[in-house]
């Protein structure tokens, strides 16, 4: 919102802080400032001038002109506008002396454009009197989102009431509500729901004279970013900026019958807008109707059929108090935000509906000379409801603020801002809120510690530290968890990226998800990110393409959301913690690395093979089993996915992990006899899994076994095609012996049967390596 | 003798090799060698030229086996520097194996901020990303039809769901399971349907927190701020609340820094200002306390909200806001 710093003057007489400086006070007391600007700089030196005398210059349209410039003197200017004739009177703007189609111009006649009065560059400006060039004016820009609160800081008016609080300086109301005629006008209002529309009013005018506006109005609307059109769309529009009340004026030509309705759309009813476009309306819709249908859309749009041209006569003029939430449902559901709208929703004061048409029987007879009221004022609704009394405890206030500020100040800074206060109590007010202020705004005692605060200015708060109870508090385990995952994994050589939780559909699919069990965006940024990611896998994928471009091995991992919809539930979020190495090798060391990896994680995680998934390598793939919970999986990327390298992937359900712990550490006592350990290799197929192997040996070493572990494997000359040695170690004890050979080779034995009952030999042992173990 | 003597000697003294040193001492000193052989005579000679002989033997073995040890000791010396000399190793190679992985510039700042407030006893709480409408608004005194509600581009998910726009729902969430008194924070993903450039992102992290307890003023906001600001920067830090609108808190401030680059004189970072915007912040609404349960008249606090993304681009110089969601490993190897 744009804020001219003359139209503020105007309400606070003799303010003589300057624009900078009340830009400064405006943003540590009210609202945020983005900046100062000047509207209509060449306005500076401007003044009036009128041409005597035009000599064309050959070669070119421009024309060597002699101007009286009032005060400056006689100039002679090169001026390339067609109306540049002798007699017409403009703006001459001093620019010092250039040599101008070979002419030496001591400086320029201005376009009205050009002096950022309207957007008319067509010639240069004509004015009938030396009074009716504007002033240059500063523009003080302000947050629109720091006065979404404030219905009364969308118009000058209210903005000049916080400069004349802030600066301690008096506000000039200028406005006589008394001129609006307490007498009926000629049409009826109807409003079904004064919930929805609590006040309409409206003046009807004939003689009206449609012409453009003077230019000090135009120059002010242009200064604050509104288009100029013509003397009754600009005065509505002035009165917006100055009050925050939006009008809109109807060709009174081109209603039909006596009554104006403020009621909902009726479903399927249409309305062409004076934006062109055509809207199909509904009952949520409020909407302005005469006997024929909509005419405007209530508080955002008034209708094409019914505006105001060149040939208006006579006008209906509305001043009306809207919903806010309904305008802003409107406004939304047709996504059309208008001035009127954006100011409707912050929730106006019914109030100024009255003040409004006051300032437009004042302007109107100026704008548009020989102008007549028809009537009185058409107008219904509710009757002005009073604000209910806030009692306010000075001891509260002070507490809250942490500071002590002295009652009379208190009461000054409120009176400044227009509430009214009275003592009803000790140290308590009964303070009496502003119309403007009670729609939404201010309702509870906090927000006058607000006020207050805001005026007496926070940087006169110490800094205290609280006196409060010294207490540990809660710390969900969770937070440490991934803490200590993310640190093992970066110290073991892993980057960590973060990915967007949005993937495509394509995304979903080439991964094997289907995309109708995602949830999904509704409103997505782009084409391509509308599903909330079900895995970190799309993303890992990517970002393994992408630095494969620049490096030959990289690891990555990420830690981040899987989200799962869930029926008639809020959808389930589980951390997954995901690990990717890229290489340009075979590939078996990565996947062996990120199963050392996981078990810093998840110590004793054991790896199943499955069948494999869509990406995933089909000879390359394991669940991940924590707990007897399947938790994750150990796969090589398809080198469909990946070209010039391999890409090993580990996901790991970080939530279920948590969920399932470990059941809690027991010492159990340390063997006092040394084990014993021999080894032995099995002879199996290729693809008979080590960890089957040895699940079996564990079980077939009975009850003195004590553990074993894998060795290695061999393939080669002497074994046979196909097939493979693999050795473990079998430890086995006592705990009340140490163990005989005759024991230890009975172990043995029965593994050795046992296994030959499955089929599987082994390997003649060296005499060497059956020894005896220290503990 | 004598002459059986020096030429041992001289043979000692230059021998060349190791190998050559201890030949000598073999044939001179050794069990068959001359010098034994030399006693082994004596029982031959008469008792005057016994006492001689054996004068003689003793000092020649004396000389001998200390010219040997000295000679020997050098050769040690030579065979244990060339082994030294050929055992140099070049340690500015790099070690085998993966170098140590970066952690994501997010998360040391987050870290960072989360122990700062744990040591200040606050607690570290998460919440779904995915939230109900309710917790992301209405709860936090944003119903359907307020103007708020536009502040914050929201995706929406359809049956009352979005993505949270802020972290404030965690807030909601403190506020209802654990109840007064709190001291927490909520640090996160968020999510804002807005189009990407250098400097924005529809995926950031922030971090809000509040404390609730009894008689919590502004004062006591502006000391943690400054407390947390000045922790973060690592300086004292010069602070100003100026009001800002947040539905949530009320009074509601903006917070502004003192530029940390020109100390208030005005530069191009704070637009010639003097000052940064840096967070919002507040006394909680006691409508908010209320709708989670807590009386507003028994407590208040205060909340504020400091975008971790922001923090991060700040301390690290990161120009352009695109590179934290890149998985781009030139970018975050540089985290190490």
């Amino acid at each position: 919102m744009k804020f001219s710093y003359n139209w503020i003057r105007e309400f606070v007489p003799g303010l003589d802080v300057p624009a900078e400086a009340l830009e400064r006070l405006i943003t540590m007391k009210t609202a945020e400032c983005e900046g100062v600007h000047t509207a209509g700089g060449l306005l500076a030196g401007a003044v009036a001038a009128r041409v005597e005398a035009v000599e064309a210059i050959p070669g070119g349209h421009n024309v060597k002109a002699t101007v009286d410039a009032g005060k400056y003197g006689r100039k002679t200017v090169v001026c390339g506008a067609p109306n540049c004739k002798p007699g017409v009177m403009t703006v001459y703007v001093p620019l010092g002396v250039k040599q101008v189609s070979g002419v030496l111009s001591d400086g320029m006649l201005a376009s009205a454009a050009e002096l950022e009065i309207n957007k008319d560059h067509s010639g240069i400006v004509e004015i009938c009197h030396p009074d009716q060039i504007p002033l240059a004016d500063s523009i003080i820009e302000i947050d629109n989102k720091s006065i979404t609160h404030r219905p009364d800081l969308w118009g000058h008016f209210g903005m000049a009431r916080e400069v004349a609080a802030i600066t301690g300086m008096r506000l000039a109301d200028t406005i006589h509500p008394n001129l609006v005629p307490a007498v009926g006008g000629p049409y009826e209002i109807g409003i079904p729901d004064t919930g929805l529309c609590p006040r309409y009013s409206a003046l009807v005018f004939e003689n009206v004279t449609i012409q453009p506006s003077p230019l000090w109005l135009q120059a002010r609307l242009t200064a604050i970013g509104l288009n100029t059109r013509n003397n009754i769309v600009d005065l509505t529009n002035l009165i917006m900026a100055e009050m925050a009340q939006p009008l809109h004026a109807f060709d009174r030509a081109k209603l039909s019958g006596d009554t104006i309705w403020a009621r909902p759309a009726q479903e399927g009813e249409r309305m062409r807008a004076l934006n062109g476009e055509e809207y199909t309306l509904a009952p949520a819709n409020l909407v302005i109707a005469d006997a024929s249908g909509p005419i405007a859309i209530a508080g955002v749009i008034g209708g094409a059929d019914t505006a105001i041209s060149d040939t208006t006569t006579s006008i209906v003029l509305e001043s009306a108090n809207f919903q806010a939430a309904s305008i802003r449902k409107t406004s939304s559901a047709l996504k059309l935000r208008t001035d009127a709208s954006m100011r409707y929703e912050k929730a106006q004061d019914p109030l100024t509906t009255w003040r409004a048409l006051a300032r437009a029987l004042e302007l109107l007879p100026l704008l548009s000379p020989g102008i007549r009221l028809v009537g009185g004022v058409c107008t219904a609704g509710n009757e002005p409801l009073t604000p209910a009394e806030i009692q306010l405890e000075l001891d509260v206030l002070d507490r809250k603020l942490g500071r002590v500020i002295d009652a009379a100040e208190v009461r000054r800074i409120l009176q400044s801002l227009e509430f009214t206060v009275r003592d009803s109590g000790p140290r308590r007010f009964s303070v009496g809120v502003p119309t403007w202020r009670a729609t939404k705004d201010v309702s509870i005692a906090d927000d006058l510690v607000e006020e207050v605060g805001r005026m007496v200015g926070y940087d006169s708060i110490t800094p205290t530290p609280p006196m409060v109870p010294c207490a540990p508090m809660p710390d969900p385990p969770e937070r440490e968890f991934l803490r200590r995952v993310r640190r093992s994994v970066a110290a073991q050589g892993y980057t960590e990226v973060s990915n967007y939780s949005f993937i495509s559909e394509e995304e979903a699919r080439r991964f094997g998800f289907d995309p109708a069990q995602h949830l999904r965006v509704l409103n997505p940024i782009a084409a391509g990110q509308e599903l909330m990611r079900k895995s970190l896998l799309p993303g890992i994928h990517r970002n393994i393409l992408e630095n494969a471009k620049h490096f030959d091995t990289f690891r990555i991992f990420e830690i981040g959301r899987e989200i799962h919809p869930r029926e008639a539930m809020q959808p389930d979020e589980r951390q997954h913690l995901m690990l990717a190495i890229f290489a340009k090798d075979d590939g078996r060391a990565a996947l062996q690395e990120l199963k050392r990896v996981v078990e810093a994680v998840a110590p004793g995680l054991a790896v199943a093979s499955v069948s494999p998934r869509v990406w995933e390598h089909p000879g390359r793939c394991a669940d991940l089993v924590w707990n007897e919970v399947t938790v994750g999986r150990l796969s090589e990327l398809h080198p469909r996915l990946l070209e010039g390298g391999r890409g090993a992937i580990l996901d790991i359900d970080l939530t279920s992990i948590q969920a399932n712990p470990r059941p809690a550490i027991r010492y159990s006592a340390v063997r006092r006899f040394p084990s014993s350990a021999f080894d032995i290799s099995v002879l199996a197929p290729q693809r008979v899994q080590a960890a089957l192997l040895q699940g079996w040996i564990r079980q077939l070493s009975g009850e003195l076994g004590e553990g074993v572990e894998y060795l290695g494997e061999y393939t080669g000359t002497p074994l046979l095609i196909g097939e493979k040695s693999v050795s473990f170690r079998v430890v086995v004890g006592a705990p009340d012996r140490t163990l005989s050979s005759h024991e230890i080779n009975a172990v043995r034995d029965r593994i050795l049967a046992g296994l030959q009952a499955q089929h599987f030999g082994h390997r003649t042992l060296s005499p060497h390596n059956m020894r005896r173990l220290m503990r | 003798m004598q002459d059986l003597l020096d030429s041992a000697l001289s043979r000692i003294r230059t021998a060349a090799t190791a190998e050559e040193l201890e030949a000598v001492r073999v044939e001179v000193l050794g069990r068959k060698g001359v010098l034994t052989n030399l006693s082994k005579d004596m029982g031959k000679l008469s008792p005057e030229e016994r006492v001689g002989r054996g004068k003689f033997i003793n000092t020649a073995k004396q000389a001998l086996e200390s010219a040997w040890e000295s000679g020997k000791a050098v050769f040690e010396k030579i065979a244990l520097d060339s082994r030294l000399d050929s055992e140099w190793l070049d340690l500015t190679v790099p070690a085998a194996g993966p170098r140590p992985g970066a952690l994501h510039p997010i998360t040391l700042i987050q870290w960072e901020i989360e122990d700062l407030f744990r040591s200040m006893g606050f607690s570290v709480l998460d919440g779904p990303e995915v939230e109900t409408e309710y917790h992301n608004f209405d709860a936090l005194n944003s119903p359907s039809d307020h103007p708020a509600r536009d502040m914050q581009d929201t995706f929406w998910l359809g049956s009352g769901n979005l993505l949270r726009t802020h972290t404030s729902p965690v807030q909601v969430r403190g506020m209802e399971n654990l109840g007064p008194p709190l001291r927490m924070i909520a640090p996160g993903r968020v999510f804002r349907n807005e189009s990407v450039d250098a400097s924005h992102e529809h995926t950031f992290y922030q971090v809000e927190g509040m404390m609730i307890d009894r008689n919590i003023s502004v004062g006591n906001l502006i000391y943690f701020m400054k407390t947390l600001l000045g922790s973060i920067f690592g300086r004292e830090v010069t602070v100003r609340l100026r009001p800002g609108y947040f539905p949530f808190v009320e009074p509601g401030f903006e917070l502004d820094i003192q530029c940390l680059l020109c100390n208030g004189e005005g530069c191009p970072v704070c637009k010639q200002s003097g000052w940064v915007e840096l967070l919002p912040c507040g006394l909680i609404h006691p409508r908010v306390l209320e709708m989670s349960g807590i009386d507003p008249n028994q407590w208040n606090g205060f909340a504020f909200g400091l975008g971790l993304t922001r923090l991060a681009m700040m301390r690290y110089a990161i120009d352009d806001i695109r590179w934290l969601q890149s998985g781009d490993l030139r970018f975050l190897g540089q985290f190490a």
